[in-house]
């Protein structure tokens, strides 16, 4: 190895040769250059005339370190073959631009290469390699991080998990009448062991208690753990096959540490693949009991007659998005759609759909790295347009990521479609058998009551899925909402659009949530808009209170609700909330 | 027949293949030493596939162009690249055909045949290298390997099928310049990408072999058009 060369690139390179099996030496060899594998990639597609998008030149970026050290024309003649090594930290940057940023891993590029070619494979290798040396988009550090310390990729707290899950019980007891209706936490030799992405507990919990509902009405013998309950795995984004075999085995002994016969995997691509596919052989883990998705598990209760539904209950025209996780590495493409038939009245297919699906661009870690948001919203009109083309006013996904990214362009490209999964469909199409209905509790008055109307608030968070989120309950309410994913941007846009509230995350790549405060409190023209704090780091509020500015005008600490979001927007936009109880 | 024509279309044609067989084995053995991959899981998908219809499913992929979305959109490149390897095909058959079996040059149809074949995918040899030329994103991908082996095969074309008549009465120019070149490719081929079709069984192999387990393959497409 070059003496010059730096201590991280020779790693890179150390590494490489322990990572090689024979599926990625032969996707490395085999290519001819041909490229037909240009136009099946939505990047491609959504940046005509720019090359450096085109599968082959971003498996070249790889591919050359392959030939250079490994093959041996490379090794012999490597200008004949452009095989080159990486000697600076700077080409390790480059290439992490490409293999994050210009890829979401999505397997299109591969299922159309006629030699068999597995970019995304290797793509998925050599984001390992740069992660193994610290190389990483912050976002991937920041979740990695959380899911190897707090277990879970989103660093929900067991005691804010176990809150949450209490809450909804609560909630469905009253609804059912029935204390049965309870989710059963770390209930021994359960048939069913459900798990969840940790998004649902801290952005989606109503994907829990529908769930949660499903089971309760089918008579299942079902619970989730206490610990251990999160199927996500961010090792399938960045490579890291230690973090991907740790929160695998989580799981998988945490299952038979309960006596489960059988894990139910809540709905989300990656989660799916992650734990039903790949996570056997990261931990080299052979397991006792049965996997399935939850489409799956609805789908069976209907057919056995222990649920009933109504799709008159869904009456809007729906399609549906093929998770590429789901579809392109799982095979999972028939379920959803029999499902969704069963539920829906008005079923669109999308074209090209199921293993042709194209990627919902937030795919691969895509929306925890938002250095990439533009590059990715570009890419995503391919997307837009083919969600456009179906004139559905739903767009179905099991799939978490898919729900964020297709949230986030729908938003983008002004489309007015709403995305769900199949578990809402089928929770709201449940027909409630009489004995088990309880007598309706008093409506519980919407969280919503107080419009905001005419306000406009900038909501700043790195987090693309809060700000879906966030901006979601608010627009919902009649807010115009405007977002800005970093501290430069948040100044930039409140100068542009003069907000009547501000929203500040704290935790943020670049100029943060505690400098950006304090720019816009010394701001002549920001100083007097109000601006309340959400975080998920409570620690970091003696930071802002410090400060010799006026403090902030609200401060919600991270999970937040629909409840809490308002009742502290009201607050401060000073609306007078009608008590309608 | 002169000597060096002789020595051309026998001995070194059996060196250049030797050699060839040697390099291949190295590098099949070479590939095999890389360990595979194993799936734990289960079978994922509809029950109805595994992997072993998933690696035939594969095999054969190249010969469906309605299989992917690149072939079937893209149907000029693929019968290109079909005439193309029937060329290749035609043209590494003749160097065994003038030395070892003459008399079926005899049949005008095969001739014709032959120079039919090889003529289109000399054509498309050419047209190949413009394209590889012209297109920003072919040149981007592009290393001196690949266009210098598409320049090799293109005008290997050119003097096979000028060679497809095996008629010696104009000179000896023409087969020389085949057999030499024929030598040259097969030597050179392990050491460039037209050694790709080495790996493409097992490329093609372990992508079947992950996608049938998987229930990917065979893909199940329901396209607008079957719609409409």
């Amino acid at each position: 190895m070059n003496s010059t060369r730096s201590h991280k690139a020779q790693k890179v390179l150390e590494r490489m040769g322990k990572k090689l099996n024979r599926q990625i030496v032969g996707s490395f060899a085999a290519c001819v250059h041909c490229g037909m594998c240009t136009d099946s990639c939505h990047y491609v597609l959504a940046n005509p005339g720019d090359p450096t998008y085109a599968p082959a030149y971003k498996a070249d970026k790889i591919r050359k370190l392959f030939k250079r050290h490994f093959d041996w024309t490379g090794r012999v003649i490597p200008w004949w073959v452009n095989a080159k090594s990486v000697y600076t930290d700077e080409e390790l940057e480059e290439l992490k631009d490409t293999v994050f940023g210009k890829c979401t891993n999505c397997r299109r590029c591969s299922i159309n290469c006629p030699m068999g070619v597995d970019f995304a494979t290797f793509n998925r290798m050599a984001r390992g390699l740069l992660v193994s040396v610290g190389i990483m988009p912050e976002g991937v550090a920041v979740v990695s991080k959380d899911q190897w310390e707090i277990g879970n990729q989103m660093g929900v707290l067991k005691e804010d998990y176990i809150d949450t899950l209490e809450w909804l019980s609560e909630e469905l007891v009253d609804e059912f009448g029935d204390p049965r209706a309870a989710i059963p936490i770390d209930k021994k030799n359960a048939d069913i062991v459900y798990s969840i992405n940790p998004r649902e507990v801290k952005y989606d919990p109503r994907t829990i208690s529908d769930a949660a509902k499903i089971f309760y009405l089918a008579g299942a013998n079902w619970t989730m753990p206490s610990e251990g309950w999160d199927m996500t795995n961010f090792g399938l984004f960045s490579g890291d096959d230690d973090l991907g075999g740790a929160v695998a085995r989580r799981l998988y002994e945490k299952v038979e540490e309960l006596g489960g016969k059988k894990l139910v995997i809540s709905e989300c691509g990656h989660g799916y693949r992650s734990t039903r596919c790949e996570g056997q052989n990261w931990a080299q883990y052979d397991l006792n009991f049965e996997m399935e998705s939850s489409v799956t598990t609805m789908l069976r209760y209907i057919h056995e007659g222990r649920i009933k539904v109504d799709k008159s209950s869904n009456t809007d025209p729906v399609t549906f998005h093929d998770s590429c996780n789901n579809a392109r590495s799982c095979g999972l493409t028939e379920e959803p759609r029999e499902l969704l038939n069963l539920v829906a009245e008005e079923f669109r297919e999308m074209y090209p759909n199921r293993a042709e699906n194209f990627c919902c661009t937030g795919g691969g870690g895509a929306m925890s790295m938002s250095e990439y948001t533009p590059r990715r919203l570009k890419s995503a009109k391919i997307k837009a347009d083919q969600l456009a083309a179906t004139g559905a006013k739903y767009v179905v996904t099991s799939c978490h990521n898919c729900v964020d990214g297709l949230s986030d362009l729908i938003k983008h490209y002004k489309l007015g479609m709403k995305v769900t999964q199949l578990v809402n469909l089928v929770a709201e199409a449940l027909v409630v058998p009489e004995k088990e209905t309880a007598v309706p509790v008093e409506e519980i008055p919407a969280a919503a009551a107080g419009p905001l109307d005419g306000y406009k608030i900038l909501v700043v968070d790195d987090e693309p899925d809060f700000v879906s989120f966030a901006s979601a309950i608010l627009e919902d309410h009649g807010a115009s909402v405007v977002n800005a994913f970093n501290g430069n941007e948040a100044l930039e846009v409140a100068r542009r659009e003069s907000p009547d509230l501000i929203t500040l995350d704290i935790t943020m790549p670049g100029k943060d949530g505690k400098q950006v405060f304090e720019s816009m409190r010394k701001d002549p023209q920001l100083k007097a808009i109000p601006v309340c704090i959400i975080t998920g780091q409570p620690e970091l509020r003696k930071l802002i209170y410090d400060r010799s500015v006026p403090p902030p005008n609200g401060y919600i600490d991270k999970p937040i609700s629909e409840e809490s979001l308002m009742r502290n927007v009201r607050k401060i936009l000073e609306i007078k909330q009608k008590a309608t109880k | 027949m002169s000597h060096l024509l002789h020595f051309a279309e026998h001995t070194l044609q059996e060196v250049a293949l030797l050699i060839m067989a040697i390099v291949y084995t190295t590098r099949l053995i070479w590939l095999m030493r890389f360990k595979a991959g194993k799936e734990r899981q289960a079978n994922t998908g509809k029950g109805d596939t595994s992997s072993r219809k998933g690696i035939i499913y594969s095999w054969a992929n190249i010969a469906m162009p309605w299989a992917m979305e690149s072939s079937r959109k893209k149907f000029f490149l693929y019968s290109q690249f079909v005439i193309f390897h029937l060329g290749v095909v035609a043209a590494i058959g003749l160097s065994f055909i003038i030395p070892y079996a003459p008399q079926l040059l005899g049949s005008q149809v095969l001739v014709a045949v032959l120079q039919v074949i090889i003529g289109a995918a000399c054509l498309i040899g050419a047209y190949r290298i413009i394209r590889r030329i012209a297109s920003n994103y072919m040149r981007a991908i592009s290393s001196p390997d690949d266009y210098f082996s598409l320049v090799l095969l293109t005008v290997w074309f050119f003097f096979a099928f000028w060679s497809v008549p095996n008629n010696t009465s104009g000179g000896e120019t023409i087969l020389l310049i085949y057999f030499f070149m024929t030598a040259f490719f097969l030597i050179y081929v392990p050491f460039s990408k037209i050694s790709h079709y080495l790996y493409y069984p097992f490329t093609r192999y372990y992508l079947g072999k992950t996608l049938g387990k998987r229930g990917v393959y065979p893909v199940r497409r329901y396209s607008e058009e079957a719609r409409s």
